[in-house]
């Protein structure tokens, strides 16, 4: 066996790319296709795949060509680009070199989209009134996604950090592929009998394609009919899907759904010890008001002098016994007055002043006799006189 | 009672105790059952049990899930 017939893989790659190079039409090649798998590198270069019906291929766009560009290239965006082909020889892969790129009207899933939309948007789907309220503090999570990759590894450990006491029950779901709209919307209505708090739905980043059960009709009907709260997490901060604008909540990442879903424990410990101070601060206030308001009364003059409290009456009742006195006095006055009368009038009636005048008394058994026929003969009888009485016996009784 | 509702509930009872018109027994009243609510929060929150993830399966049974095997 002659081995120098044989050649090393990187001789080939280098023969390729130069007859990649010394071709005039690859190296000037205008191409229209839709864009898959945009990413944009932290280095500013764009990586990206240009499709159509048949054939892909891969493409690069260096940052000193893209910053030209006037638009944002996205997922499904039709595009018209200009640049050279060739191989890149640590993968042997052959690729586009982006040069120039303008849009090539819209995207026709990007059309799709927008239909769907304004269709559903029109509906009420999207309206704020139907959204429901997520709860606080959950005891029961959900998650509709991918049992593998980053996206539920991310939702996991974001809760369990978070939020340690809460449960979460994963509903494995297809997440991309023709077949995945209807295992989601499966997992949804199952997730019904589950005694589910909040469900999150969602996957991680991917391309347009990947992401588009997330933009299929029956999806955005299911998350609108399911009674549990839900948040969509659906790829990155850039992805808006239908699910998105149907959902109760949109999460920008499914890192992001984890932390609205589940508060941090910590801060609700915190907010449950400060409500803690606050009763035991405002029941301390109120005892305390209390004894203020006890000590105030002790303290008052009243009860400090409580004799005030007669002082009034006292006065009223020295006013009153000066009254009664004056009137009984009065009365003293007038009872006198008369009996002064009465006695001067007695006087002028008064027996004795008429014995002075020479008149007599005659008593028969010590009672003053003035009927004749009350005696009868030999009868004592008594006679009082002006100075003195007289004993005497009835000789005669004449009428 | 949910944990949110008993939150509500305190938070309902620190604005009545802290408006100050309240007369003192109901006050005491509201007071005692603040403590208690704080205190069964406080249990729940303190839970020691690690709750494990589950997986529903395709029969609808849920089984241990542990996202480190993935």
């Amino acid at each position: 066996m002659k081995t120098n017939r044989y050649i090393t893989i990187s001789t080939l790659t280098r023969y390729l790319k130069d007859k990649f190079t010394k071709d005039e039409n690859l190296q000037n090649i205008y191409l229209k296709g839709e864009i898959s798998n945009f990413k944009s590198h932290s280095s500013g270069h764009y990586y990206f795949s240009l499709k159509d019906d048949f054939s892909k291929i891969n493409a690069i766009m260096f940052n000193s060509y893209n910053k030209k560009l006037n638009f944002t290239p996205k997922e499904g965006m039709k595009v018209l680009v200009c640049g050279r082909i060739n191989i890149y020889e640590p993968t042997g892969n052959y690729q586009i070199y982006v040069e120039e790129m303008q849009e090539d009207g819209i995207g026709n899933l990007y059309i799709e989209f927008e239909k769907l939309k304004e269709k559903l948007s029109k509906e009420g789907y999207f309206d704020d009134s139907h959204k429901k309220q997520i709860p606080k503090f959950p005891k029961r999570i959900g998650i509709v996604s991918s049992d593998t990759g980053a996206a539920i590894k991310d939702i996991i450990t974001t809760i369990k950090r978070r939020y340690p006491i809460c449960e979460i029950i994963l509903f494995p779901s297809l997440v991309q592929g023709d077949e995945a709209k209807y295992d989601i919307v499966k997992n949804i209505e199952k997730a019904k009998d589950y005694n589910i708090d909040t469900l999150i739905v969602g996957r991680g980043g991917g391309s347009i394609e990947d992401l588009w059960p997330f933009n299929e009709e029956i999806v955005a009907k299911a998350i609108y009919d399911c009674d549990i709260p839900i948040i969509s997490a659906v790829g990155h901060e850039i992805d808006f899907t239908i699910s998105d604008f149907v959902a109760d909540l949109r999460a920008a990442t499914p890192t992001a759904a984890a932390e609205i879903a589940v508060p941090n424990i910590l801060d609700v410990s915190n907010y449950l010890a400060q409500i803690n101070i606050r009763v035991n601060e405002s029941m301390y206030q109120k005892i305390n008001y209390n004894y203020l308001l006890l000590d105030s009364f002790k303290n008052s003059y009243i009860i400090k002098n409580p004799l005030f409290l007669y002082e009034n009456k006292k006065i009223k009742l020295d006013n009153l016994n000066e009254k009664l006195n004056s009137i009984i006095k009065n009365n003293l006055n007038d009872v006198n007055n008369n009996l002064n009368n009465l006695i001067e009038k007695l006087n002028l009636l008064n027996p004795l002043n008429i014995l002075d005048r020479g008149y007599s008394i005659t008593y028969f058994n010590d009672k003053i006799l003035s009927d004749a026929l009350k005696v009868k003969e030999n009868d004592e009888i008594k006679i009082v006189l002006k100075n003195g009485k007289i004993t005497s016996k009835i000789e005669k009784v004449e009428l | 009672m949910k944990f949110e509702d008993k939150i509500k509930e305190l938070e309902k009872i620190v604005n009545d105790l802290e408006s100050g018109n309240i007369d003192l027994d109901k006050a005491i009243d509201k007071y005692s059952k603040a403590m208690k609510l704080i205190s069964e929060c406080d249990k729940e929150l303190k839970s020691v049990e690690e709750k494990i993830s589950k997986i529903v399966k395709e029969n609808g049974d849920l089984e241990d899930f542990d996202i480190e095997d993935k």
